[in-house]
């Protein structure tokens, strides 16, 4: 057994089980994820191995990780990926589905009302030309809530709707904060668009290549193409779709 | 003594048989000595924990769902809620169907809150506010401390679930006959004499269950519980080596 062990150096690492004491909580070490501090002591709360990690004060935390997904909740500040499940005039219900870069084993729910969705002319939003059921949205996490789902918003020009699908079924290509365009109709639908900052350009032109049409897409491939939205309304944006 | 309908046809079992001269149980055990452990994590793959406990013929299943968001009901704001459903296959006894009833029975819905109080002890629930986490244990075959086994195989699912904990929790049944302490009583024993069941944290000695099947006299008490802690540390060193074979299986793998 390994009570009474100090935490590891961070070469080697320890296995250890829950209720293991792994060193003395003293102002050298801080008890981290996946421990618990107790009368003095850091104590393991998981099955996995002892990690130490040197902070910028001086001071080593004390983590125990298990090698499997992480159960984690969505905080107030998380941005969050979420798909649109029902909208009426004032508010629209969607499901969480990844928190930052981590996808969720289950789904919460959360709720975006009218007012949290863009920040200016907070008043004169109508839900039905910013959001439609169905579509992949990013938010930011406002607060826990009431007792039924987490309250979000996207009050930013970084959040709103990052993928969407027009009436004829096709995945739809911005235009403008306010609008994007079906490939297929030519129709023009209202949304409030995210403005996905460019991370994998080439990436995504790799992906774009073969010209198989793709229905659903993983939120971060499709940072690039809704980047061109701002460069503006031109034939090479449906190029790249 | 009675042969009521738990204990089998050819019983009418005296409290000498249960305890011969030489010192030795009906199954050839000692006083002091737990049943064979066998156990096994992981056994399902689509629940987030799992976990089967043998001791002796006593089988059980559990499995463990979450955490997950909670039903509005359960939810509680700055805590996660534990749900705990016991069943008893109806296969499980001596006799089918009798006793052994699904989750309409009065027996299972209590033993199922006693587990939630006995795990919300050792679950760090502050650490999953507004969440639920189920526990489903499934007796598959019953012969005498099937509680305590409930509560090590869902302390082995939560364990694989990776849910945070304080400490393991370890429970054996314990009894008195003729002065002689047992330990980890099989059925023909739970008929035969009172029985205690005692749940511990083996760091840090708490207790955070205690029944009895019958009333004990006083002065018997304290010595029944420092045999049951004795027999709770033996369940926990079992278990323990189990989680950490699992844990270097399973890294091992990869």
């Amino acid at each position: 057994m390994s009570q009474g062990s100090s935490a590891g150096s961070p070469g080697e690492a320890i296995c250890v089980v829950p209720g293991d004491c792994l060193c003395a909580a003293d102002d050298k070490h801080v008890a981290g994820k996946g421990t618990i501090e107790r009368s003095g002591y850091i104590y393991s709360c998981l099955v996995g191995r002892v990690y130490t990690q040197q902070q910028e004060d001086k001071t080593e935390l004390v983590e125990v990780r298990t090698g499997q997904e992480q159960n984690i909740v969505p905080t107030a500040g998380s941005v969050v990926t979420a798909k649109v499940t029902y909208v009426n005039p004032r508010f629209l219900r969607c499901e969480i589905l990844c928190i930052g870069e981590t996808v969720l084993k289950h789904k919460f729910r959360g709720m975006l009302k009218k007012e949290d969705v863009r920040a200016t002319e907070r008043d004169k939003v109508k839900m039905y030309e910013c959001f439609r059921p169905g579509d992949v949205i990013l938010a930011k996490v406002v607060s826990l809530g009431d007792a039924l789902s987490y309250v979000l918003s996207t009050a930013e020009n970084e959040l709103g709707v990052a993928l969407a699908h027009s009436e004829a079924g096709a995945l739809m290509v911005p235009l403008s904060w306010a609008e994007m365009r079906c490939p297929l109709t030519q129709a023009r639908e209202l949304r409030k668009v995210a403005k996905i900052p460019p991370e994998d350009v080439a990436f995504r032109l790799a992906r774009s290549a073969d010209r198989r049409p793709r229905r659903r897409l993983s939120p971060g491939a499709t940072g690039p193409l809704l980047s061109i939205q701002h460069t503006a309304d031109q034939p090479e944006v449906q190029a790249v779709a | 003594m009675c042969a009521y309908m738990w204990a089998p046809p050819f019983s009418a079992v005296s409290t000498m048989e249960l305890l011969s001269d030489q010192g030795l149980r009906v199954d050839g055990r000692r006083a002091h000595e737990l049943r064979n452990v066998e156990c096994r994590l992981g056994v399902f793959g689509r629940a987030d924990g799992s976990a089967y406990l043998e001791q002796g013929n006593t089988r059980v299943l559990a499995t463990v769902y979450g955490p997950h968001e909670a039903r509005a009901a359960q939810r509680r704001h700055d805590v996660a809620s534990i749900n705990c459903q016991y069943r008893q296959a109806v296969f499980s006894g001596w006799e089918r169907g009798r006793r052994a009833g699904g989750g309409g029975d009065r027996r299972a819905q209590e033993l199922g809150a006693l587990l939630q109080n006995t795990l919300e002890s050792v679950v760090l629930v502050e650490l999953y506010p507004r969440s639920q986490i189920d526990v489903y244990v499934q007796v598959l075959q019953a012969d005498g401390g099937t509680y305590a086994t409930c509560v090590n195989a869902a302390t082995l699912a939560l364990i694989d679930a990776g849910v945070a904990l304080r400490d393991y929790v370890c429970a054996c049944s314990a009894s008195v006959l003729r002065d002689q302490p047992l330990v980890d009583l099989n059925s023909l024993e739970t008929s035969g004499a009172p029985e205690l069941t005692a749940a511990l944290l083996p760091r840090s000695g708490r207790l955070p269950l205690l029944e009895m099947s019958q009333r004990f006299h006083v002065d018997k008490l304290g010595e029944l519980l420092d045999v049951a802690e004795t027999a709770c540390r033996d369940v926990h060193t079992i278990l323990n080596r189990a989680v950490r074979r699992h844990v270097s299986a399973r890294s091992s793998e990869k």
